[in-house]
Protein backbone atom coordinates (compact mmCIF):
# COMPACT_ATOMS: atom_id res chain seq x y z
CA UNK A 1 0.00 0.00 0.00
CA UNK A 2 0.70 3.55 -0.65
CA UNK A 3 2.20 6.05 2.20
CA UNK A 4 1.39 8.55 0.15
CA UNK A 5 -1.90 10.33 1.41
CA UNK A 6 -3.91 12.46 -1.30
CA UNK A 7 -3.63 16.17 -0.72
CA UNK A 8 -6.23 17.09 2.43
CA UNK A 9 -5.99 13.88 4.15
CA UNK A 10 -2.35 14.34 3.97
CA UNK A 11 -2.34 17.89 5.51
CA UNK A 12 -5.01 17.40 8.29
CA UNK A 13 -2.49 14.80 9.24
CA UNK A 14 0.16 17.33 9.11
CA UNK A 15 -1.84 19.79 11.14
CA UNK A 16 -2.05 17.39 13.83
CA UNK A 17 1.11 16.34 14.45
CA UNK A 18 2.47 20.06 14.27
CA UNK A 19 -0.38 20.87 16.17
CA UNK A 20 0.80 18.22 18.62
CA UNK A 21 4.42 19.33 18.57
CA UNK A 22 3.61 22.87 19.12
CA UNK A 23 1.27 21.86 22.46
CA UNK A 24 3.88 19.84 23.79
CA UNK A 25 7.08 22.55 22.57
CA UNK A 26 5.36 25.99 23.60
CA UNK A 27 5.94 25.83 27.70
CA UNK A 28 9.27 24.49 27.21
CA UNK A 29 10.25 27.20 24.24
CA UNK A 30 8.61 29.87 26.65
CA UNK A 31 10.83 28.56 29.92
CA UNK A 32 14.05 28.64 27.51
CA UNK A 33 13.12 32.02 26.62
CA UNK A 34 11.98 33.29 29.91
CA UNK A 35 15.15 31.32 30.92
CA UNK A 36 18.11 33.46 28.62
CA UNK A 37 15.73 37.07 29.01
CA UNK A 38 17.45 39.71 31.04
CA UNK A 39 13.89 41.32 32.13
CA UNK A 40 10.43 40.22 30.76
CA UNK A 41 6.80 41.54 32.68
CA UNK A 42 5.27 44.52 31.06
CA UNK A 43 6.44 43.67 27.49
CA UNK A 44 5.52 41.19 24.63
CA UNK A 45 8.95 40.75 23.81
CA UNK A 46 11.90 40.34 26.72
CA UNK A 47 14.02 43.52 26.80
CA UNK A 48 17.11 41.49 26.59
CA UNK A 49 18.64 38.51 26.59
CA UNK A 50 21.38 37.11 29.09
CA UNK A 51 23.00 34.11 30.39
CA UNK A 52 23.36 35.23 34.55
CA UNK A 53 20.58 32.77 35.60
CA UNK A 54 22.32 29.91 33.58
CA UNK A 55 25.56 30.75 35.23
CA UNK A 56 24.31 31.78 38.98
CA UNK A 57 22.74 28.17 38.86
CA UNK A 58 25.80 26.31 38.16
CA UNK A 59 27.91 28.58 40.33
CA UNK A 60 25.41 27.79 42.99
CA UNK A 61 26.60 25.39 45.68
CA UNK A 62 23.34 24.42 46.73
CA UNK A 63 22.32 23.41 43.77
CA UNK A 64 25.69 21.52 42.58
CA UNK A 65 24.58 19.57 45.81
CA UNK A 66 21.29 18.68 45.11
CA UNK A 67 21.90 17.93 41.68
CA UNK A 68 24.85 15.31 42.70
CA UNK A 69 22.53 13.89 45.52
CA UNK A 70 19.85 13.22 43.38
CA UNK A 71 21.69 11.64 41.08
CA UNK A 72 23.40 9.73 43.51
CA UNK A 73 20.18 8.54 44.87
CA UNK A 74 18.57 7.34 41.46
CA UNK A 75 22.09 5.63 40.18
CA UNK A 76 21.78 3.79 43.83
CA UNK A 77 17.98 2.61 43.60
CA UNK A 78 19.19 1.68 39.68
CA UNK A 79 21.82 -0.26 40.37
CA UNK A 80 19.55 -2.09 43.36
CA UNK A 81 16.90 -2.24 40.57
CA UNK A 82 19.31 -4.18 37.98
CA UNK A 83 21.28 -6.33 40.80
CA UNK A 84 18.04 -7.61 42.37
CA UNK A 85 15.39 -8.29 39.48
CA UNK A 86 17.62 -9.52 36.62
CA UNK A 87 18.45 -12.51 38.36
CA UNK A 88 14.55 -12.29 39.42
CA UNK A 89 13.45 -12.04 36.02
CA UNK A 90 15.64 -15.07 34.75
CA UNK A 91 15.03 -17.26 37.70
CA UNK A 92 11.03 -16.88 36.93
CA UNK A 93 10.90 -17.24 33.26
CA UNK A 94 13.36 -19.89 33.00
CA UNK A 95 12.65 -21.82 35.82
CA UNK A 96 9.20 -20.61 36.98
CA UNK A 97 7.41 -19.72 34.16
CA UNK A 98 4.14 -19.85 36.45
CA UNK A 99 5.22 -17.07 38.74
CA UNK A 100 5.25 -14.47 35.88
CA UNK A 101 1.33 -14.05 36.42
CA UNK A 102 2.16 -13.33 40.00
CA UNK A 103 4.99 -11.09 39.26
CA UNK A 104 2.59 -9.04 36.92
CA UNK A 105 0.64 -8.41 40.14
CA UNK A 106 3.30 -7.66 42.26
CA UNK A 107 4.61 -4.81 40.06
CA UNK A 108 1.71 -3.08 39.92
CA UNK A 109 1.61 -2.52 43.39
CA UNK A 110 3.88 0.29 43.67
CA UNK A 111 1.11 2.06 41.37
CA UNK A 112 -2.02 1.12 42.51
CA UNK A 113 -0.86 3.08 46.36
CA UNK A 114 -0.50 6.79 45.99
CA UNK A 115 3.00 8.56 46.66
CA UNK A 116 1.24 10.74 49.46
CA UNK A 117 -0.03 7.36 50.79
CA UNK A 118 2.91 5.12 51.01
CA UNK A 119 4.79 7.99 52.21
CA UNK A 120 2.84 8.12 55.24
CA UNK A 121 3.27 4.08 55.93
CA UNK A 122 6.96 4.57 55.18
CA UNK A 123 7.45 7.29 58.10
CA UNK A 124 5.62 5.38 60.35
CA UNK A 125 7.81 2.20 59.63
CA UNK A 126 11.40 3.82 59.60
CA UNK A 127 10.64 7.07 61.38
CA UNK A 128 12.25 4.95 64.46
CA UNK A 129 13.28 1.95 65.69
CA UNK A 130 16.20 -0.07 64.48
CA UNK A 131 15.25 0.80 61.41
CA UNK A 132 15.23 4.37 61.10
CA UNK A 133 16.11 5.78 57.78
CA UNK A 134 14.07 8.59 57.48
CA UNK A 135 16.22 11.85 56.32
CA UNK A 136 18.76 9.66 55.06
CA UNK A 137 19.27 8.63 51.34
CA UNK A 138 18.88 5.41 52.25
CA UNK A 139 15.66 5.43 52.46
CA UNK A 140 15.03 7.21 49.37
CA UNK A 141 16.87 4.63 47.35
CA UNK A 142 14.68 1.54 48.79
CA UNK A 143 11.39 3.77 47.77
CA UNK A 144 12.85 4.56 44.71
CA UNK A 145 13.88 0.55 43.77
CA UNK A 146 9.91 0.00 44.33
CA UNK A 147 8.77 3.01 41.99
CA UNK A 148 11.26 1.45 39.34
CA UNK A 149 10.37 -2.20 39.84
CA UNK A 150 7.13 -2.00 37.30
CA UNK A 151 9.29 -0.07 34.77
CA UNK A 152 12.20 -2.71 35.08
CA UNK A 153 9.97 -5.41 34.86
CA UNK A 154 7.93 -5.12 32.03
CA UNK A 155 10.84 -3.28 29.61
CA UNK A 156 13.00 -6.55 30.42
CA UNK A 157 10.24 -8.83 30.61
CA UNK A 158 9.13 -7.62 26.81
CA UNK A 159 13.02 -8.13 25.89
CA UNK A 160 13.27 -11.85 27.34
CA UNK A 161 9.89 -12.99 25.67
CA UNK A 162 11.03 -12.15 22.11
CA UNK A 163 14.34 -13.85 22.65
CA UNK A 164 13.19 -17.31 23.03
CA UNK A 165 15.08 -17.90 26.56
CA UNK A 166 14.49 -21.43 27.11
CA UNK A 167 15.70 -22.43 23.68
CA UNK A 168 18.95 -20.09 23.97
CA UNK A 169 19.78 -21.28 27.43
CA UNK A 170 18.96 -25.19 26.59
CA UNK A 171 21.76 -24.24 23.35
CA UNK A 172 23.85 -22.96 25.15
CA UNK A 173 24.07 -25.41 27.92
CA UNK A 174 24.54 -28.47 25.92
CA UNK A 175 27.16 -26.88 23.48
CA UNK A 176 29.22 -26.37 27.07
CA UNK A 177 28.04 -23.28 28.88
CA UNK A 178 27.47 -23.40 32.75
CA UNK A 179 23.82 -21.92 33.63
CA UNK A 180 26.03 -18.80 34.73
CA UNK A 181 28.38 -18.85 31.12
CA UNK A 182 24.57 -19.45 29.49
CA UNK A 183 23.19 -16.31 31.14
CA UNK A 184 26.21 -14.08 31.15
CA UNK A 185 27.18 -14.33 27.26
CA UNK A 186 23.93 -15.43 25.35
CA UNK A 187 21.23 -14.12 27.62
CA UNK A 188 22.53 -10.86 29.33
CA UNK A 189 24.01 -9.22 26.02
CA UNK A 190 20.50 -9.92 23.84
CA UNK A 191 18.86 -7.85 27.32
CA UNK A 192 20.98 -4.36 26.75
CA UNK A 193 18.22 -3.12 24.73
CA UNK A 194 15.28 -3.70 27.56
CA UNK A 195 17.91 -2.78 30.51
CA UNK A 196 18.40 0.19 28.35
CA UNK A 197 14.80 1.51 27.70
CA UNK A 198 14.04 0.30 31.25
CA UNK A 199 16.84 2.40 32.93
CA UNK A 200 15.94 5.20 31.36
CA UNK A 201 12.43 5.08 31.76
CA UNK A 202 13.06 5.03 35.38
CA UNK A 203 15.79 7.14 35.17
CA UNK A 204 13.60 10.11 33.80
CA UNK A 205 10.23 9.55 36.16
CA UNK A 206 12.71 9.29 39.47
CA UNK A 207 14.88 12.41 38.65
CA UNK A 208 12.09 14.37 38.39
CA UNK A 209 10.60 12.42 41.86
CA UNK A 210 9.32 15.02 44.19
CA UNK A 211 6.43 13.69 46.35
CA UNK A 212 8.54 10.86 48.16
CA UNK A 213 12.01 12.95 48.37
CA UNK A 214 10.03 15.87 49.86
CA UNK A 215 8.35 14.14 52.50
CA UNK A 216 10.33 11.19 53.25
CA UNK A 217 14.08 13.24 53.60
CA UNK A 218 12.88 17.24 52.92
CA UNK A 219 15.90 19.27 53.12
CA UNK A 220 18.09 16.47 55.38
CA UNK A 221 19.13 15.55 52.05
CA UNK A 222 17.44 18.17 49.15
CA UNK A 223 17.49 16.52 45.63
CA UNK A 224 16.77 18.51 42.84
CA UNK A 225 13.26 18.34 43.27
CA UNK A 226 13.12 19.73 46.40
CA UNK A 227 15.61 22.48 45.64
CA UNK A 228 13.28 23.40 43.11
CA UNK A 229 10.25 23.76 45.36
CA UNK A 230 12.14 25.64 47.90
CA UNK A 231 13.50 28.16 45.34
CA UNK A 232 10.17 28.86 44.28
CA UNK A 233 10.15 31.96 45.56
CA UNK A 234 12.73 33.16 44.32
CA UNK A 235 13.31 34.55 40.19
CA UNK A 236 11.24 32.86 37.36
CA UNK A 237 14.23 33.32 35.01
CA UNK A 238 16.55 31.56 37.76
CA UNK A 239 13.88 28.55 38.34
CA UNK A 240 13.12 28.85 34.81
CA UNK A 241 16.99 28.29 34.00
CA UNK A 242 16.63 24.87 36.40
CA UNK A 243 13.83 23.59 34.38
CA UNK A 244 15.78 23.73 31.47
CA UNK A 245 18.86 22.50 33.01
CA UNK A 246 16.97 19.86 34.04
CA UNK A 247 15.18 18.89 30.82
CA UNK A 248 18.93 19.43 29.32
CA UNK A 249 20.13 16.76 31.40
CA UNK A 250 17.40 14.64 30.02
CA UNK A 251 17.54 15.00 26.84
CA UNK A 252 21.58 14.72 26.60
CA UNK A 253 21.02 11.35 28.65
CA UNK A 254 18.43 10.00 26.75
CA UNK A 255 20.35 10.64 23.32
CA UNK A 256 23.38 9.01 24.89
CA UNK A 257 21.30 5.99 25.87
CA UNK A 258 20.25 5.44 22.65
CA UNK A 259 23.79 5.54 20.69
CA UNK A 260 24.81 3.05 23.46
CA UNK A 261 21.92 0.78 23.21
CA UNK A 262 22.47 0.85 19.44
CA UNK A 263 23.25 -2.81 18.94
CA UNK A 264 25.10 -3.52 15.72
CA UNK A 265 23.43 -7.22 15.86
CA UNK A 266 20.24 -5.47 15.53
CA UNK B 1 25.75 -54.49 20.46
CA UNK B 2 23.72 -50.86 19.70
CA UNK B 3 25.43 -47.42 19.78
CA UNK B 4 22.26 -46.06 21.74
CA UNK B 5 20.33 -47.61 24.27
CA UNK B 6 17.16 -46.29 26.14
CA UNK B 7 15.39 -48.29 28.71
CA UNK B 8 12.46 -48.90 30.16
CA UNK B 9 12.39 -44.74 30.11
CA UNK B 10 9.97 -43.15 32.40
CA UNK B 11 8.58 -38.97 32.29
CA UNK B 12 5.68 -37.47 33.33
CA UNK B 13 4.74 -33.76 34.45
CA UNK B 14 2.39 -33.28 37.39
CA UNK B 15 0.97 -36.71 37.55
CA UNK B 16 -0.32 -36.98 33.80
CA UNK B 17 2.69 -39.66 32.02
CA UNK B 18 4.04 -38.37 28.66
CA UNK B 19 5.45 -41.74 28.22
CA UNK B 20 5.78 -44.84 30.81
CA UNK B 21 8.06 -46.86 29.70
CA UNK B 22 9.75 -46.62 26.12
CA UNK B 23 12.39 -48.75 24.75
CA UNK B 24 14.83 -48.29 21.72
CA UNK B 25 17.89 -49.10 20.59
CA UNK B 26 20.10 -47.24 17.95
CA UNK B 27 22.98 -48.35 16.08
CA UNK B 28 26.24 -46.35 15.17
CA UNK B 29 25.82 -43.98 12.39
CA UNK B 30 22.19 -44.70 12.18
CA UNK B 31 19.57 -42.44 11.23
CA UNK B 32 16.31 -42.50 12.69
CA UNK B 33 12.99 -40.63 13.23
CA UNK B 34 10.92 -40.26 16.15
CA UNK B 35 7.50 -39.66 13.69
CA UNK B 36 3.94 -39.27 15.33
CA UNK B 37 1.60 -36.31 15.68
CA UNK B 38 2.00 -33.32 17.66
CA UNK B 39 2.02 -34.44 21.72
CA UNK B 40 3.16 -38.24 21.50
CA UNK B 41 6.09 -37.55 23.57
CA UNK B 42 8.81 -37.25 20.60
CA UNK B 43 10.24 -34.09 21.82
CA UNK B 44 10.09 -34.84 25.05
CA UNK B 45 12.00 -38.16 24.87
CA UNK B 46 14.64 -36.41 22.61
CA UNK B 47 15.17 -33.34 26.16
CA UNK B 48 15.45 -36.17 28.62
CA UNK B 49 18.20 -37.68 25.67
CA UNK B 50 19.71 -34.17 25.65
CA UNK B 51 19.41 -33.61 29.30
CA UNK B 52 16.97 -31.28 29.15
CA UNK B 53 14.33 -32.64 30.55
CA UNK B 54 14.55 -35.33 33.69
CA UNK B 55 13.30 -38.31 33.71
CA UNK B 56 11.36 -40.18 36.25
CA UNK B 57 13.16 -43.61 35.69
CA UNK B 58 15.05 -45.86 33.39
CA UNK B 59 18.18 -45.66 31.54
CA UNK B 60 20.26 -43.85 28.35
CA UNK B 61 22.98 -45.94 27.61
CA UNK B 62 25.09 -44.16 25.19
CA UNK B 63 28.11 -45.57 23.65
CA UNK B 64 28.23 -47.93 26.71
CA UNK B 65 28.20 -45.03 29.44
CA UNK B 66 24.38 -44.48 30.95
CA UNK B 67 24.22 -40.62 30.24
CA UNK B 68 21.09 -39.84 32.64
CA UNK B 69 23.15 -39.08 35.56
CA UNK B 70 25.00 -36.59 33.40
CA UNK B 71 24.27 -32.80 32.99
CA UNK B 72 23.53 -31.30 29.43
CA UNK B 73 26.90 -30.31 29.13
CA UNK B 74 28.68 -33.63 30.00
CA UNK B 75 26.27 -35.70 27.26
CA UNK B 76 28.64 -34.62 24.20
CA UNK B 77 25.38 -34.43 22.29
CA UNK B 78 24.35 -31.66 19.99
CA UNK B 79 21.25 -30.57 19.21
CA UNK B 80 19.49 -28.16 16.57
CA UNK B 81 16.27 -26.77 17.44
CA UNK B 82 13.08 -25.84 15.32
CA UNK B 83 13.61 -22.30 16.71
CA UNK B 84 17.40 -22.67 15.75
CA UNK B 85 18.10 -21.21 18.95
CA UNK B 86 20.86 -19.40 17.28
CA UNK B 87 22.34 -15.92 19.85
CA UNK B 88 21.44 -13.13 18.17
CA UNK B 89 24.72 -11.20 19.57
CA UNK B 90 26.86 -13.00 17.90
CA UNK B 91 28.31 -13.36 14.47
CA UNK B 92 27.69 -16.50 12.22
CA UNK B 93 31.44 -17.28 12.80
CA UNK B 94 31.16 -16.89 16.82
CA UNK B 95 27.85 -18.78 16.81
CA UNK B 96 29.65 -21.65 15.69
CA UNK B 97 32.35 -20.99 17.62
CA UNK B 98 30.74 -20.95 20.70
CA UNK B 99 30.92 -24.93 21.78
CA UNK B 100 34.59 -24.38 20.83
CA UNK B 101 35.27 -21.79 22.95
CA UNK B 102 33.43 -23.34 26.00
CA UNK B 103 35.76 -26.52 25.62
CA UNK B 104 38.58 -24.06 25.46
CA UNK B 105 39.79 -25.01 22.10
CA UNK B 106 42.80 -22.96 20.79
CA UNK B 107 41.35 -20.28 19.16
CA UNK B 108 44.13 -21.14 15.84
CA UNK B 109 42.54 -24.40 16.09
CA UNK B 110 39.19 -22.91 16.83
CA UNK B 111 39.11 -20.85 13.74
CA UNK B 112 40.12 -23.31 11.33
CA UNK B 113 37.72 -25.82 12.25
CA UNK B 114 34.53 -23.48 12.40
CA UNK B 115 35.32 -22.56 8.60
CA UNK B 116 35.52 -25.98 8.09
CA UNK B 117 32.70 -26.87 9.04
CA UNK B 118 31.06 -23.34 7.63
CA UNK B 119 32.29 -24.79 4.44
CA UNK B 120 30.35 -28.13 4.97
CA UNK B 121 27.56 -26.25 5.37
CA UNK B 122 28.25 -24.33 2.24
CA UNK B 123 28.23 -20.87 4.68
CA UNK B 124 32.02 -19.83 4.68
CA UNK B 125 30.98 -16.29 2.80
CA UNK B 126 28.49 -15.95 5.67
CA UNK B 127 30.92 -16.01 8.54
CA UNK B 128 30.89 -12.12 9.51
CA UNK B 129 27.36 -12.14 9.30
CA UNK B 130 24.69 -12.00 12.13
CA UNK B 131 21.55 -14.36 12.49
CA UNK B 132 19.09 -11.66 11.54
CA UNK B 133 20.65 -10.91 8.31
CA UNK B 134 20.12 -14.79 7.17
CA UNK B 135 17.16 -16.74 6.02
CA UNK B 136 15.87 -19.31 7.94
CA UNK B 137 17.24 -21.78 6.00
CA UNK B 138 20.55 -20.09 6.18
CA UNK B 139 19.73 -20.14 9.94
CA UNK B 140 19.46 -23.71 10.22
CA UNK B 141 22.40 -24.94 8.50
CA UNK B 142 24.29 -22.34 11.14
CA UNK B 143 22.93 -24.42 14.26
CA UNK B 144 23.51 -27.72 12.24
CA UNK B 145 27.19 -26.09 11.82
CA UNK B 146 27.65 -25.01 15.27
CA UNK B 147 26.17 -28.31 16.81
CA UNK B 148 28.95 -30.55 14.37
CA UNK B 149 31.31 -28.30 15.25
CA UNK B 150 32.10 -29.74 18.89
CA UNK B 151 32.43 -33.79 16.79
CA UNK B 152 29.59 -34.83 19.21
CA UNK B 153 28.76 -38.34 19.93
CA UNK B 154 25.17 -37.61 19.35
CA UNK B 155 23.37 -35.58 17.48
CA UNK B 156 19.80 -34.58 18.32
CA UNK B 157 17.29 -32.78 15.45
CA UNK B 158 14.15 -31.70 16.92
CA UNK B 159 11.98 -30.57 13.90
CA UNK B 160 14.74 -28.76 12.66
CA UNK B 161 13.00 -28.17 8.67
CA UNK B 162 9.16 -27.19 10.46
CA UNK B 163 9.46 -23.59 10.07
CA UNK B 164 11.13 -23.73 6.67
CA UNK B 165 9.34 -23.16 3.59
CA UNK B 166 9.10 -26.73 1.31
CA UNK B 167 11.83 -25.93 -1.49
CA UNK B 168 14.27 -24.97 1.20
CA UNK B 169 13.17 -27.91 3.26
CA UNK B 170 13.76 -30.30 0.37
CA UNK B 171 17.18 -29.10 -0.43
CA UNK B 172 18.05 -29.09 3.50
CA UNK B 173 16.82 -32.72 3.94
CA UNK B 174 18.97 -33.33 1.47
CA UNK B 175 21.98 -31.66 2.61
CA UNK B 176 21.66 -32.55 6.56
CA UNK B 177 20.91 -36.54 4.88
CA UNK B 178 24.40 -36.18 2.99
CA UNK B 179 26.40 -34.52 5.77
CA UNK B 180 25.09 -37.31 8.25
CA UNK B 181 26.14 -39.84 5.58
CA UNK B 182 29.67 -37.72 5.19
CA UNK B 183 30.22 -37.56 9.24
CA UNK B 184 29.11 -40.83 9.69
CA UNK B 185 27.26 -39.32 13.22
CA UNK B 186 24.22 -41.11 15.08
CA UNK B 187 21.27 -38.89 14.42
CA UNK B 188 18.13 -38.77 16.08
CA UNK B 189 14.92 -36.54 14.06
CA UNK B 190 11.96 -35.73 15.48
CA UNK B 191 9.21 -34.71 13.19
CA UNK B 192 5.39 -35.46 12.89
CA UNK B 193 6.04 -35.35 8.83
CA UNK B 194 5.93 -38.59 7.52
CA UNK B 195 7.09 -37.66 4.01
CA UNK B 196 10.32 -36.42 5.73
CA UNK B 197 10.47 -39.74 8.07
CA UNK B 198 10.38 -41.95 4.63
CA UNK B 199 13.06 -39.73 3.09
CA UNK B 200 15.54 -39.47 5.45
CA UNK B 201 15.54 -42.32 8.04
CA UNK B 202 17.52 -45.30 7.95
CA UNK B 203 15.07 -46.66 10.47
CA UNK B 204 11.18 -44.68 12.18
CA UNK B 205 9.80 -45.19 15.56
CA UNK B 206 6.02 -44.54 14.91
CA UNK B 207 5.18 -42.99 18.26
CA UNK B 208 1.60 -42.43 19.44
CA UNK B 209 0.26 -41.68 22.81
CA UNK B 210 3.80 -41.93 24.72
CA UNK B 211 4.53 -45.94 23.08
CA UNK B 212 6.67 -46.64 20.00
CA UNK B 213 3.80 -48.19 17.98
CA UNK B 214 5.93 -49.88 15.52
CA UNK B 215 9.80 -49.90 14.45
CA UNK B 216 11.54 -50.66 11.15
CA UNK B 217 12.67 -49.21 8.04
CA UNK B 218 10.55 -46.77 5.61
CA UNK B 219 9.36 -49.49 3.71
CA UNK B 220 8.31 -51.67 6.56
CA UNK B 221 6.12 -48.63 8.15
CA UNK B 222 4.63 -47.96 4.36
CA UNK B 223 3.75 -51.14 3.44
CA UNK B 224 2.92 -52.97 6.80
CA UNK B 225 1.21 -50.84 9.03
CA UNK B 226 0.44 -52.57 12.24
CA UNK B 227 -2.73 -51.27 13.23
CA UNK B 228 -5.26 -48.48 12.53
CA UNK B 229 -3.23 -45.57 13.78
CA UNK B 230 -0.03 -46.60 11.68
CA UNK B 231 -2.10 -46.93 8.71
CA UNK B 232 -3.86 -43.84 9.41
CA UNK B 233 -0.34 -41.69 10.06
CA UNK B 234 1.49 -43.23 7.15
CA UNK B 235 0.07 -42.56 3.74
CA UNK B 236 -3.58 -41.88 2.77
CA UNK B 237 -4.93 -45.76 3.70
CA UNK B 238 -8.44 -46.39 2.77
CA UNK B 239 -8.96 -48.60 6.25
CA UNK B 240 -12.03 -51.13 5.73
CA UNK B 241 -14.08 -52.71 8.81
CA UNK B 242 -14.55 -56.25 7.95
CA UNK B 243 -18.31 -55.68 6.73
CA UNK B 244 -16.98 -53.25 4.03
CA UNK B 245 -14.46 -55.17 3.29
CA UNK B 246 -16.21 -57.91 2.61
CA UNK B 247 -18.49 -56.56 0.44
CA UNK B 248 -15.83 -54.96 -0.92
CA UNK B 249 -13.40 -58.00 -1.85
CA UNK B 250 -16.49 -59.95 -2.15
CA UNK B 251 -15.53 -62.97 0.44
CA UNK B 252 -15.32 -63.11 3.99
CA UNK B 253 -12.69 -61.43 5.85
CA UNK B 254 -12.35 -61.10 9.65
CA UNK B 255 -10.81 -57.98 10.34
CA UNK B 256 -10.22 -54.36 9.58
CA UNK B 257 -8.46 -54.25 6.11
CA UNK B 258 -5.99 -51.09 4.79
CA UNK B 259 -5.44 -50.55 1.45
CA UNK B 260 -2.46 -48.27 -0.23
CA UNK B 261 -4.65 -45.60 -2.83
CA UNK B 262 -2.36 -46.59 -5.08
CA UNK B 263 -2.83 -50.22 -4.71
CA UNK B 264 -5.73 -49.27 -6.54
CA UNK B 265 -6.60 -49.84 -10.48
CA UNK B 266 -8.82 -48.12 -12.38
CA UNK B 267 -9.86 -49.55 -15.72
CA UNK B 268 -11.84 -48.58 -18.73
CA UNK B 269 -12.19 -52.45 -19.72
CA UNK B 270 -13.77 -55.03 -17.61
CA UNK B 271 -17.13 -54.92 -15.12
CA UNK B 272 -17.97 -51.09 -14.58
CA UNK B 273 -18.18 -51.45 -11.16
CA UNK B 274 -16.76 -47.70 -9.51
CA UNK B 275 -17.89 -44.71 -9.82
CA UNK B 276 -16.19 -41.54 -9.69
CA UNK B 277 -17.55 -38.95 -7.24
CA UNK B 278 -14.69 -36.97 -7.20
CA UNK B 279 -11.31 -36.16 -8.94
CA UNK B 280 -8.88 -33.59 -7.40
CA UNK B 281 -4.97 -33.22 -9.64
CA UNK B 282 -2.77 -33.25 -7.05
CA UNK B 283 0.67 -32.60 -10.12
CA UNK B 284 1.70 -36.28 -11.06
CA UNK B 285 -1.12 -38.03 -9.08
CA UNK B 286 -5.00 -37.90 -9.37
CA UNK B 287 -6.54 -38.75 -6.53
CA UNK B 288 -10.22 -40.00 -7.13
CA UNK B 289 -13.00 -40.39 -4.41
CA UNK B 290 -14.55 -43.62 -5.65
CA UNK B 291 -17.99 -45.53 -4.72
CA UNK B 292 -17.47 -49.65 -5.71
CA UNK B 293 -19.86 -52.11 -4.60
CA UNK B 294 -21.45 -49.57 -1.62
CA UNK B 295 -17.74 -48.54 -0.46
CA UNK B 296 -16.06 -45.42 -0.71
CA UNK B 297 -12.55 -45.40 -2.04
CA UNK B 298 -9.58 -43.11 -2.30
CA UNK B 299 -7.46 -44.14 -5.41
CA UNK B 300 -4.07 -42.47 -6.70
CA UNK B 301 -3.28 -42.45 -10.09
CA UNK B 302 -0.38 -41.69 -12.00
CA UNK B 303 -1.09 -38.78 -13.70
CA UNK B 304 1.06 -40.17 -17.33
CA UNK B 305 -1.22 -39.20 -19.88
CA UNK B 306 -5.34 -37.33 -20.66
CA UNK B 307 -6.02 -41.19 -20.85
CA UNK B 308 -5.72 -40.93 -16.83
CA UNK B 309 -8.05 -38.48 -16.22
CA UNK B 310 -11.64 -39.44 -16.11
CA UNK B 311 -14.76 -37.04 -15.15
CA UNK B 312 -16.59 -37.11 -12.46
CA UNK B 313 -19.64 -39.73 -12.47
CA UNK B 314 -17.72 -41.61 -15.23
CA UNK B 315 -17.91 -45.55 -14.93
CA UNK B 316 -15.08 -48.12 -14.64
CA UNK B 317 -13.67 -51.26 -13.36
CA UNK B 318 -12.01 -51.61 -10.35
CA UNK B 319 -9.57 -53.99 -9.36
CA UNK B 320 -7.31 -54.18 -6.15
CA UNK B 321 -3.74 -56.18 -5.79
CA UNK B 322 -4.07 -58.98 -3.35
CA UNK B 323 -0.96 -58.34 -1.99
CA UNK B 324 -1.21 -55.22 -0.95
CA UNK B 325 -4.27 -55.61 1.01
CA UNK B 326 -2.66 -55.23 4.93
CA UNK B 327 -4.80 -56.68 7.55
CA UNK B 328 -4.32 -54.24 10.68
CA UNK B 329 -5.26 -54.38 14.94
Amino acid sequence: MSRAEPGSVGLYHRVVVYLLFAILLLPLAGTLVYSIASSWSATVLPSGFTFKWYVQLWSDPRFLHAFGQSLLVCVGALVLSVVLILPLLFVVHYHFPKLDALMNILILLPFAVPPVVSSVGLLQLYGSGPLAMVGTPWILIGCYFTVALPFMYRAITNNLQAINLRDLMDAAQLLGASTFQAAFLVVLPNLRKGLMVALLLSFSFLFGEFVFANILVGTRYETLQVYLNNMRNSSGHFTSALVISYFFFVLVLTWAANILSKDKSQ
Amino acid sequence: MSYVSVQHLQKSYAGTPVFSDINCEIGKGEFVTLLGPSGCGKSTLLRCIAGLTAVDAGQIILDGQDIVPLSPQKRGIGMVFQSYALFPNMTVEQNVAFGLRMQKVDAGDSRQRVLEILRLVELHDFAARYPHQLSGGQCQRVALARSLVTRPRLLLLDEPLSALDARIRKHLREQIRQIQRELGLTTIFVTHDQEEALTMSDRIFLMNQGKIVQSGDAETLYTAPVDVFAAGFIGNYNLLDADSASKLLQRPVSGRIAIRPEAIELSRNGEADALIRSHSLLGNVIRYRVEARGVELVVDVLNRSAADLHPDGARLSLSIDPSALCEVA
